[in-house]
């Protein structure tokens, strides 16, 4: 069994080493140019008669952003952004939908928007662990960084502090604001309007950057059909128009150039984070007095009827990341290094001479040719005619396009023939777009190599699981071929992009046909009078409700669901706390049992006594009735803190649950502190985890000297625990399913599962909670509300462990739940069972002793006979081989989903949807190897069938 | 032929009667084999027309379909209680009915039965597989006669031939249900049927945008090809075996 204990250790620890070789190749790590770019000399100066950069047009910058600002919002006939529509109308604004590319989360996109180069999608990750250095963007070239390097460059900052994340020290004066709580429309937007007129009014600063979330938190919270959005648009509308005014009437305002844009979009949910079209067309307006100049000869309707997919087309459509070029131009700075964006057709006629047209694309061009020179090191971009006549024939490769593009460059600015300078901008714009095409693209960034290596590894891990687990699988049994199906077709599924968007369908499906499967397994050993409250039956009905209570997944995203319904929300939001209560009260009394029993133990003087009652190895103090009064008394206080917080926290995140709740109450639990509730819940169970592991422990330790076999009661007593800690990341619409998991567990006991059955049933059912949990495979679906629970600085580890637990809640509940019911632990030996509901001790009164037995008369049929005289070392020994079957099957599983997701990811790399859909799905799997199962199912089920050996 | 994993041999098991025999005349012999490929033939047919429209176009097929099952248990299969005329070498005598009319004999001792598993399976059945159907996820709140033409074509397909052989009989239903009885052509059809439908659902998330994924067209066509396979394989290669667990 070493052997196998090896096999199953080196599996697991191959499971991170895939996972990070095969990250390393399909999210490449992108080297940055460092430092500012400077204006270098292009050539051909003399003949061109350049002196120096074009004249800049404007001297400041007013940088607008408002979240989520679809270009609709802006441009269509229902947007209520008047004064906007008026100046496009007038000729003072020039309005572009700017495609945003996936992921469109907000800090890719301020990145994409400041270097003008595509993140990377590592970015999505570090967008969550914000805090990391290596994102910051304080040693990068950007737009602000070239502003700020000006001569008197000052910036002034307010709004979304992930601005002031990324510009550490940027700011002369900022005031950031964070996302905290998604259902505050109005403060947040409040407290960047409020510098508003005191920064028109100062002249210290060329920049002034502004981030609106107010909108994008309506969208989050009720859609982009939100009665909220009409007025929200037309308060964002007012503050355009007071600075535009400021713009033309304060002097020292003149030349300034007002941008106004959406960092991302929002789909029909209101969320974003995908590649939808509504997602990825934000709108993007240059207003100035002095863009007259430009427009005269231009279509200037609006409002008009968008065009594409889903109607998000207005205008002009550009890329996101030609705003820094654009600025670069029109503000004179050198344009920033990493920038794969292309200067806007539009705002060359604002410069009447051509060469200085030719100079500013050139410019340009030029910065871009260094990256694709840095990507292609072997191609020759020089500035020397050549003659390409012999490599540029036929259809060429992406690298070497570029190079006879550039080479097109290079003779047409060389020749000396009279030539419209319209035929050598063309020239340029189509190298620098095929560039920036290209460049954008991924496929030129994997590291195939890594990423066959990480499958590869992936696979051997699979591979030495199945070895190790070899010998218990020759022996073939219904559960091990539904077990097999499971894995098979998941396998197959993932190749599937829609499958992968709605894996949760595939989840659901075969878990009613594994519980039809319990029914018929039981049936054929007793048939049940009232077959259809048969125990199984009951399991299905539930899995029922629990599958319909959030929709996930793309296709049927938005469609009604319980936890939306009416039923739980507005007036009926008592219904919604009811059940919220009696979860929190289930636990309690829970809790409330097993501090009983330590108090009974602790108050019985080391129960000197008992080991003197003769045969007696296995008794335990009796809990009293004061032992069980003053085990409420003691849980209690934990319980209704923990309540309180759930109401507070609601109260403020979403108010629409909390309608029904008096008004006395919620001004009580608006007034807390919820940082410091927060911290009162974590160390409440921190110490009754701490009390009663002691106990226990003290209590299986004088067991042992009697003679006797450990208690056994720490195990579900830890479950409690850590369920407490669960609901108080899940978010108040879901707690209810917590009952409905408790009553699958009731429904399981009454069923007493073969180990392999309990292991498939663990693996199904965590897989099930987290997608009835609301997740899904989309970045988009990802719930950060409950990531800063009581915690009040930023603090990577805390915030990432939190939006760990908040998402993977459902997983970690049924990866202990599972453990439980492998070891029969929710009815241990002696007096533990008096702990648990009555119900469930008649119900499954096998002990886990019992059960082991049982288990392995089937495993060892000829140590059937000494099974029964086991000494407590067997026991004990014979404990952990079976938690590390459980283990083995589970690595199984895990390795077998890394193998398909990877190898999914590496055979469709050029599919259309990698980055939005296969990707995230490899984020997820990633989440899911190291968090859900090393994390959870290695580490804290070893910890907590540890507890329960006690 | 060799046993698969989960079946095995009769002799493992309890002592169990023998599975279903085909009447041993020619015409059911060969019957057997048309029925199925009647009734594949019926739902090609009428497969634009569910896809189109659901609702009218089971509703209609229903008919047909019934005629058919009625036909294929009255022709091929042994009513129920007559298991003495099918094994009559190994059960002499027993429960033999007195000589009658061949006609009369025919209508009573089978078109009557085939007919009482029609109403049977109709009125019984539907019910508890529409039940069924909505805990593996159908829809709650709408679709309610989707569902129902669903559940009605799935009983047709696979109860009706099974009321005509074995009854109503409680415990032998406990032991269909809980695949305990040997596998025969008629056993096959329901485990076919039912397996077929439940696998039917798989198609439906794909993002294929073909209209024949609407709820429940993937479904009963699901079940329509199990009925087939199911028949066919449990007539032949697993006939007589038992399905395992263990
Ligand atoms: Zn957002």
């Amino acid at each position: 069994m070493a052997r196998q204990t090896l096999l199953f250790a080196l599996a697991n620890v191959l499971i991170p080493v895939a996972i990070l070789v095969f990250a390393t190749g399909f999210f490449p790590y992108k080297p940055f140019m460092p430092g500012l770019a400077t204006f270098e000399e292009l050539g051909w100066e003399d003949k061109f008669g350049w002196t120096e950069a074009p004249e800049p047009k404007f001297d400041k910058l007013v940088f607008m952003v408002v979240d989520a600002l679809r270009s609709d919002f802006v441009y269509g006939k229902e947007s209520g952004m008047e004064f906007v529509q008026s100046l496009i109308r007038d000729g003072s604004a020039i309005p572009f939908t700017a495609h945003a590319t996936s992921p469109t989360i907000t800090m890719p996109r301020v990145k994409a928007m400041t270097t003008g180069s595509i993140p990377s999608f590592l970015d999505v990750i570090l967008n969550f662990a914000e805090s990391d250095t290596s994102s910051t963007l304080a040693a990068q070239d950007t737009w602000l960084a070239q502003l700020k390097a000006k001569e008197g460059g000052k910036l002034v900052m307010y709004g979304d502090d992930t601005w002031l994340k990324l510009f550490p020290d940027f700011f002369a004066r900022a005031d950031g604001t964070s996302s905290f709580f998604v259902s505050d429309f109005t403060e947040v937007d409040n407290n960047v309007t409020r510098h508003v007129p005191e920064e028109l009014l100062n002249t210290d600063w060329n920049a002034m950057i502004m981030h609106y979330l107010g909108l994008d938190h309506i969208g989050h919270k009720a859609g982009p059909r939100s009665p909220n959005m009409t007025p929200k648009q037309i308060e964002m509308d007012g503050i355009v128009q007071q600075i535009y005014q400021a713009i033309e009437n304060e002097d020292h305002l003149s030349n300034t150039l007002f941008v106004l844009c959406g960092d991302h979009g929002m789909n029909e949910g209101g969320n974003h984070g995908g590649s939808a079209p509504g997602e990825t067309s934000p709108a993007l307006v240059f207003m100035s007095p002095k863009i007259k100049k430009i427009t005269e000869f231009r279509e200037r309707e609006s409002p008009i009827d968008g065009k594409g997919e889903g109607g998000f087309e207005f205008y002009k459509k550009i890329e996101q990341s030609d705003i820094a070029p654009t600025l670069a131009g029109l503000l004179g700075f050198p344009v920033p290094r990493n920038n794969l964006g292309v200067f806007i057709e539009d705002f060359l006629f604002f410069w009447d001479d051509a060469s200085d047209r030719i100079q500013l694309l050139l410019r340009n061009a030029k910065q871009m040719k260094k990256i694709v020179e840095a990507t292609f090191p072997s191609l020759n971009f020089e500035d020397k005619v050549r003659d390409i006549e012999k490599e540029c024939g036929g259809s060429l490769n992406s690298g070497v396009g570029l190079s006879c593009k550039w080479q097109g460059i290079v003779q047409i600015m060389d020749t000396t023939a009279m030539l419209h300078p319209k035929l050598r901008m063309d020239q340029i714009y189509w190298f620098s777009r095929a560039a920036q095409e290209i460049m954008s693209s991924t496929a030129s960034n994997y590291d195939v190599p890594r990423l066959v290596l990480g499958s590869s590894i992936a696979l051997v891990s699979f591979g030495l699981t199945l070895i190790a687990l070899w010998p218990q699988l020759t022996s073939i049994s219904s559960t091990g071929v539904f077990s097999t199906l499971t894995l098979a077709l998941y396998g197959i599924l993932m190749f599937a992009s829609s499958y992968v968007e709605e894996e949760h369908h595939f989840w659901y499906w075969i878990t009613s046909g594994w519980f039809m499967y319990l029914f018929i397994f039981e049936s054929r050993k007793e048939w049940f009078r009232k077959f259809a409250f048969h125990p199984a039956i009951m399991l299905l009905a539930i899995h029922r409700i629990i599958r319909r209570w959030n929709q996930t997944g793309q296709k049927y995203a938005g469609a009604p669901d319980i936890s939306h319904s009416a039923f739980l929300q507005g007036g009926n939001s008592l219904v919604l706390w009811s059940l919220v209560g009696a979860t929190y009260m289930d636990i309690t009394i829970r809790l409330s049992r097993h501090i009983a029993r330590s108090i009974a133990y602790s108050t019985s003087e080391n129960s000197a006594a008992l080991s003197k009652v003769a045969g007696a190895r296995d008794v335990e103090p009796e809990d009293t009735d004061k032992d069980r009064f003053m085990g409420t008394l003691a849980v209690l206080p934990l319980g209704v803190t923990a309540f309180v917080f759930k109401l507070a926290f609601t109260a403020r995140d979403a108010p629409e649950l909390v309608q029904g709740i008096g008004a006395g109450m919620l001004v009580f639990v608006e007034g807390l502190s919820l940082v410091g509730v927060a911290r009162m819940v974590f160390v409440g169970l921190a110490l009754s985890a701490s009390w009663l592991g002691m106990v226990e422990w003290k209590m299986g330790r004088d067991k042992r000297k009697r003679g006797g076999s450990g208690g056994g009661g720490f195990a579900p007593a830890l479950f409690d625990i850590i369920t407490l800690l669960l609901i108080t990341q899940t978010r108040a619409q879901n707690i209810p399913l917590y009952l409905l998991f408790r009553l699958q567990i009731f429904f399981l006991t009454l069923l007493s599962p073969t180990p392999l059955q309990t292991t498939l049933t663990t693996l199904l059912l965590t897989h099930v909670s987290f997608f009835a949990l609301g997740n899904s495979n989309a970045i988009s679906s990802i719930d950060l509300s409950n990531s800063y629970n009581g915690v009040s600085g930023y603090s990577i580890l805390a915030v990432g462990l939190l939006v760990f637990i908040s998402n993977w809640a459902g997983p970690i509940y049924w990866s202990l739940a599972g453990l439980l019911l492998l070891s029969g632990a929710t009815s241990v030996s002696g007096t533990a069972a008096k702990v648990l509901d009555e119900r469930e001790i008649a119900a499954s009164s096998r002990t886990w002793v019992a059960q082991e037995r049982e288990f392995l008369e089937k495993v060892v049929e000829t140590e059937s006979e000494q099974a029964k005289f086991l000494s407590d070392r067997k026991v004990e020994k014979r404990a952990w081989e079976s938690w590390k079957r459980h283990v083995g099957l589970l690595t199984l599983f895990q390795a077998g989903a890394l193998v398909a997701v990877m190898g999914a990811c590496t055979v469709l790399r050029q599919h259309l949807f990698i980055w939005t859909v296969f990707s995230p799905k490899f984020l997820y799997a990633m989440a899911w190897g190291v968090g859900g199962h090393l994390g959870v199912s290695v580490l804290l089920g070893g910890v907590v069938w540890g507890a329960g050996r006690l | 032929m060799t046993p698969t994993n989960t079946v095995t041999d009769l002799s493992k098991g309890k002592p169990s009667e023998p599975p279903i025999e085909i009447l041993n005349n020619e015409t059911a012999r060969i019957y057997t084999h048309i029925h199925p490929v009647l009734v594949l033939s019926l739902y090609a047919l009428r497969f634009k027309a569910i896809v189109a429209d659901p609702v009218p176009a089971l509703t209609n097929t229903l008919i047909p379909l019934g005629v058919m099952q009625i036909a294929f248990a009255a022709i091929c299969l042994p009513p129920t209680g007559s298991e003495a005329v099918v094994a009559e070498k190994r059960k002499p005598g027993e429960k033999k009915k007195p000589g009658q009319g061949k006609v009369a004999s025919a209508v009573n001792g089978k078109v009557i039965p085939a007919f009482l598993s029609l109403a049977i399976s109709t009125l019984a059945a539907t019910p508890i597989l529409m039940l069924t159907l909505i805990l593996f996820g159908a829809p709650i709140s709408t679709h309610h006669w989707h569902t129902l033409l669903a559940a009605a074509h799935i009983s047709l397909l696979a109860v009706v031939p099974l009321i005509y052989v074995h009854g109503v009989d409680g415990e032998k239903w406990r032991e269909i249900v809980a695949c305990l009885l040997p596998i025969d052509e008629v056993y096959g059809c329901l485990i076919g049927s039912v397996l077929g439908a439940w696998l039917g659902a798989v198609p439906i998330p794909l993002d294929w945008d073909r209209e024949w994924q609407k709820w429940p067209v993937t479904i009963v066509t699901g079940a329509y090809i199990g009925f087939a396979v199911g028949k066919l394989v449990g007539g032949t290669l697993l006939k007589g075996k038992k399905i395992k667990f263990e």
